[in-house]
């Protein structure tokens, strides 16, 4: 009887403390439901991204002279497969051709065996240039160092026998040679072997005729591989699946018996990405879990708010004879309410989340139903501590938290007398300082080992930070407020005129309330800040990632033979192309090294792509730039190559490029001018960069074979213009920028963190709004009070309301600033922390304007509705308003 | 009859709390003149403290007539023209004795270091000087209640409405706080309406006025 009697007291005049609490709940059910959800998509993309990429899954190579039925056989019983091709490798001492009356001819090269069925198979191997698949392909490389086309001839060099002449049918690229010619057996780790310059393929019934014969007199000159694409229903998560692709071709190897080895591919490109996987969950880490927190505080707030009016109502139901035991049942059963109510609601927030941001369902994988089930615990756990804990504490001693409530003077609370917020500002200096300062790594996963490991430790750096500047603004608020009441009186004036004096000695001595309330609004801009900025970071940087792979906004890639650089002027004239400008990207020996050397113009590249200062070892691409400028026989070259020839500044570099009037390479000299790391377009490993014009001098070629295109367009739009400009060069490639960024696989800037933000971002100005609607709630009864009885005295209404807005204005004002401030911190925090998550790190934050000035607006908005509702709130007749005194 | 402070002719008011109306005042028909110290009387729930509600413009009336003809329109009685010492505990608890006591100065028209200055000669005037910078959580009953006073005082007002001041006191702290209040009114025209229970201080004022389920009997 009691309990509905309650039950009906609840929900008729604390409805929306109520709600309050269940919203509160709610979100940060809500959050941390979604983050599993990210998580679990984000893992799931990459690693159907990274097996996306994959070539070829398998290239298991046989031992000489093993039956290869016995093999193919073996594969399909340890794993089920889409495709499975034999495929020759022999080698040979070279090959000529006679080309317009001279001889050219190469060193060692590769003859490839292919099945008519393999390029459909296996379709991004070879990419077809000139001619047909169907006859005899030569690469790319070889074609211009033979200078040879289609229906030229070609003679094959044989191993300890005649050679052999056969006739071009089509000349190719092999994009993915590295892998397509990759010793297999070697460990994992050792320095990766360069393909051969040299490669011709042959259809398997040719090459078979043709090298049959060799296998028997050099049998070591010839390699048979299986390649094999693996049924692909690989685990989400990249570790698993890494481990599992690891396991399967451990048990072929132990099923031949060492007469076959494994080159995995599939394995290989997941290991890769098993780290940008972990940094994604860290990722979704440091970014949710922080709002989480803050939706609890929020509801305990709520919670607390009620406080007053709880006391009265146990009091009251004593005197009905209410036992204890009989008050915490009823206290239990509002828990119940809150957290059953706020656990569903939450639940529905997240799959809503789920279904629009995602692709990924909330029950769709198991880690985001592990972690919906974790939110859900959190989410009820919160329920008790916020409503059921104080009631108990109440109940137990019923008059004492009272007195307390409105003026705060006493003792100042423990965590004040120890220090806390210095201490835990401190452990935050040295965990971000170590983490900082040494390089170290958050994240782990050795290249081949199936252990990885995460230094959640690092976490503290912005936990510690955030809690520590939060309980620090809480005393200084505090104080300042206690103390500095002229100082606060004059600010005020604005506001409060005459008033001012007494509304901050008012102020100043609620400073207790006051300071929770200002940290509580600057732990919401905190959080709304560092989401924001460090977002806004992370997407230019995933652009300069995007622009460092695909070179510009649009980038025509071709052959020095069909140059799309001799179509500038086509291209300059395009709606939106505003900015174009050729590359040139040849091929130069260093050594014995054939490197991708690209020649510029430096005083005008950074016009049309951007050229980050992290791209030069130097750290100062202006001043790199131009020294090139300033030097025409000036190169860049990598670190590797600067150590190798122990280089230094100045000093004379001798390569060799490709002549355009013999078709052989020649020395050229060169003077070292720096050390490059990275460039537009160029490879992860060594390149050069130089002059274009001084290039052209030299090989007697300005064929651009590279175009870079700027726009203020819709690159893709673009892309499709240039395509057509450009179709009549065989073999010339156009990307945008936009498509590139959602093929770069391994890298984790592909990782979409726009559902994640744009949800927590939402959340945010909720919290903002909920936050500032809180700070005058949590005062309301000692409020009302103060209101009637200024308004029996005679004050009128625009004098009651310069206590509220000055109340509204010093905690909006100063949990603005410190919350502001704080959120750049923990974001600059994130972004050092997370270096590793960056390619190359971003040289500054990118403030994200609209946002902070939609988030302050919002906040302002709330502040000014908060007020005004009390302000309504509390206008009520006088003599009422008395009576309740 | 310019004098005249307050006029009420055929007063009513009826609160319409749930269903059944419930009349706080009947009828009242009276006249309060400068220097007039009145004693208000009558048993709990009579209408007391309506009545004093309604002179003082915090309430208004549902019929009949209430001027204040030497005072002039209802707005302007407060928070100067009349001063107020209500029945409940009326100290604001985040302000110290001093700026309570200031407080309807600064709702009015002075300056505010006039304001201070005459707080301060308000708790002069009532004794309370030296606790002028205590809290109210700091006072003792009898001294929250001398506050309530010597803010009523302190804009100098020429009609004081005090409702049972003495209410939750003790008889002698009762009778020691009405002391402090006529003895700062002394040589004064400020007219003065105390509603009480006490017959011994019914006894000090020169009329006494009865109150009985809303109607006023004013003595001829
Ligand atoms: N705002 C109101 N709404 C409804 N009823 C009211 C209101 N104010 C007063 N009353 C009623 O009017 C009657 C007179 O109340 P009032 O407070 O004036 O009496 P009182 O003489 O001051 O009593 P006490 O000596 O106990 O203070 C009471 O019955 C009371 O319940
Ligand atoms: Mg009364």
């Amino acid at each position: 009887m009691l309990t509905i009697l309650w039950l009906k007291g609840l929900f008729a005049y604390r409805s929306g403390r109520l709600l309050g609490a269940i919203v509160g709940v709610a979100l940060t059910v809500a959050l941390l439901a979604s983050i599993g959800v990210f998580i679990a998509s984000s893992s799931a993309t990459m690693t159907r991204r990274a097996a996306a990429d994959v070539p070829v899954d398998w290239q298991v190579q046989l031992s000489p002279g093993v039956d290869a039925s016995g093999i193919a056989n073996a594969i399909g019983k340890s794993t089920a497969y889409t495709a499975l091709e034999q495929v020759g490798y022999a080698s040979t001492a070279g090959f000529s051709a006679n080309a317009g009356g001279t001889l050219q001819t190469t060193g060692p090269g590769k003859v490839v065996g292919l099945s008519p069925n393999y390029r459909q198979h296996f379709p991004t191997e070879l990419r077809l240039l000139i001619g047909s698949l169907d006859g005899v392909l030569v690469a790319q490389q070889t074609a211009s160092n033979l200078h040879v086309t289609i229906g030229d001839t070609v003679t094959i060099q044989r191993v300890g026998l005649p050679p052999v002449k056969v006739i071009v049918g089509g000349v190719v690229d092999l994009p993915n040679a590295d892998s397509l010619f990759q010793a297999v057996g070697v460990p994992a780790g050792a320095s990766p072997q360069a393909p051969p310059d040299n490669v011709l393929i042959l259809p398997d019934t040719q090459w078979r005729q043709v090298f049959d014969p060799q296998i028997a007199v050099r049998p070591d000159s010839v390699r048979m591989q299986f390649h094999v694409r693996i049924t692909r229903n690989l685990p989400a998560d990249p570790n698993t699946a890494f481990v599992y692709v690891q396991q399967m071709a451990n048990n072929l190897e132990a099923r031949v018996a060492g007469s076959a080895l494994v080159g995995n591919n599939l394995a290989a490109r997941l290991d890769s990405v098993r780290k940008d996987s972990l940094y994604a969950l860290v990722l979704f880490l440091f970014l949710g879990i922080p709002g989480a927190i803050l939706a609890m505080l929020l509801t305990m707030a709520v919670a607390a708010s009620g406080v007053e009016r709880r006391r009265q109502e146990q009091a009251l139901l004593r005197t009905r004879g209410a036992a204890t035991s009989q008050l915490l049942r009823l206290a239990a059963l509002e828990a119940m309410i809150v957290g059953v109510g706020g656990v569903a609601l939450g639940i529905a927030i997240a799959s809503i989340a789920a279904g629009t941001i995602t692709s990924v369902g909330l029950f769709a994988s198991i880690t985001s139903i592990i972690w919906t089930a974790n939110a859900s615990l959190v989410g009820l756990i919160l329920a008790v501590v916020a409503v059921l804990y104080p009631a108990w504490l109440q109940a137990r001693n019923s008059t004492v938290m009272a007195a307390r409530a409105v003026v705060g003077r006493g003792r100042k609370p423990i965590w004040q007398r120890v220090y806390l917020d210095v201490i835990l500002l401190v452990v935050s200096a040295i965990i971000f300082w170590r983490t900082a300062s040494t390089g170290y790594q958050v994240v782990l996963a050795p290249e081949g080992v199936p252990q990885t490991s995460v230094a959640y430790e690092t976490f503290l750096a912005p936990l510690c930070l955030w809690v520590g500047v939060a309980l620090l603004a809480m005393r200084l608020c505090g104080g300042g407020l206690e103390h500095g009441r002229r100082v606060l009186a004059s600010m005020l004036r604005p506001i409060a005129k005459k008033l001012s004096g007494i509304v901050s000695a008012s102020l100043g001595r609620q400073y207790v309330r006051l300071a929770r309330g200002i940290v509580l609004v600057a732990l919401a801009f905190s959080f709304a800040t560092s989401t924001a900025v460090f977002n806004t970071t992370y997407n230019a940087q995933a652009r300069v990632d995007a622009v460092l792979t695909n070179g510009a906004d649009v980038t025509v890639t071709g052959s020095t033979a069909f140059a799309p650089g001799s179509m500038l002027s086509q291209l300059k004239a395009l709606p939106g192309a505003t900015v174009v400008q050729p590359m040139q990207h040849r091929f130069a020996y260093v050594g014995n090294d054939l490197q991708d050397m690209y020649g510029i113009d430096p005083a005008r590249i950074s016009d049309v792509t951007s050229m980050s200062n992290a791209f030069f070892a130097n750290g100062d691409a202006q001043a790199t730039l131009a020294a090139l400028a300033m030097r025409p026989d000036g190169v860049l070259v990598s670190q590797e190559t600067a150590t190798n020839y122990q280089l230094a500044v100045g000093d004379q570099i001798n390569l060799r490029l490709l002549s355009a009037s013999d078709h052989q390479y020649h020395a050229v000299k060169f003077h070292f001018l720096g050390v490059v790391r990275e460039f537009p377009t160029a490879p992860k490993d060594s390149f050069l960069v130089a002059n274009a014009s001084y290039i052209a001098q030299q090989t007697g070629s300005s064929a651009a074979e590279i175009v870079l295109i700027h726009t203020t367009a819709n690159p893709a739009d673009l892309a499709i213009q240039v395509r057509n400009v450009v179709s009549a060069l065989a073999g010339a490639r156009v990307t945008d920028i936009g498509t590139t960024q959602k093929i770069i696989g391994s890298s984790l800037t592909s990782v979409d963190l726009r559902g994640l933000t744009s949800l927590e971002l939402t959340f945010a100005i909720l919290l903002l709004a909920g936050a500032t609607g809180l700070i005058l709630a949590l005062g309301l009864a000692e409020r009302r009070r103060t209101f009637a009885l200024l308004a029996a005295l005679g004050a009128k209404r625009n004098q009651l309301g310069a206590f509220l807005w000055s109340e509204g204005a010093v905690i909006q004002i100063s949990g603005g600033i410190i919350g502001i401030a704080l959120g750049f911190g923990i974001a600059q925090m994130l972004v050092t922390i997370l270096t590793g998550v960056f390619d190359p790190p971003p040289e500054v934050l990118a403030i994200p304007w609209v946002y902070l000035v939609v988030m302050t607006l919002a906040a302002i908005a709330s502040m000014v509705a908060a007020v005004l509702s009390t302000q309504i709130a509390s206008r009520r007749p006088v003599v009422e308003a008395l009576r309740d005194l | 009859m310019d004098e005249m402070l307050v006029h009420m002719e055929n007063g009513e008011r009826t609160y319409s709390r749930g269903k059944t109306p419930v009349a706080a005042v009947v009828s009242a028909t009276c006249t309060i003149m400068p220097g007039d110290r009145i004693a208000l009387m009558g048993p709990s729930g009579s209408g007391k403290s309506t009545l004093l509600h309604l002179i003082g413009g915090l309430d208004s009336l549902t019929s009949g007539r209430l001027t204040w003809p030497a005072l002039g329109a209802r707005e302007t009685l407060r928070p100067a023209k009349v001063g107020l010492v209500f029945q409940m505990p009326s100290l604001l608890a985040p302000l110290t004795v001093v700026e309570n006591v200031e407080i309807p100065l600064l709702l009015g028209s002075g300056s505010a270091d006039k304001a201070r200055a005459a707080a301060l000669d308000a708790l002069e005037r009532t004794g309370l000087r030296s606790i002028a910078d205590k809290l109210p959580e700091e006072l003792s009953g009898g001294q929250a209640q001398r506050v309530a006073v010597a803010r009523a005082l302190a804009s100098h007002p020429r009609l004081l409405l005090a409702d049972e001041p003495t209410g939750q006191l003790d008889s002698a702290t009762a009778r020691h706080l009405f002391d402090v209040l006529l003895e700062s009114l002394r040589g004064t025209d400020t007219a003065l309406v105390v509603a009480t229970h006490d017959k011994v201080v019914a006894e000090r004022l020169n009329t006494v006025w009865h109150m009985q389920h809303g109607i006023l009997e004013v003595a001829a």
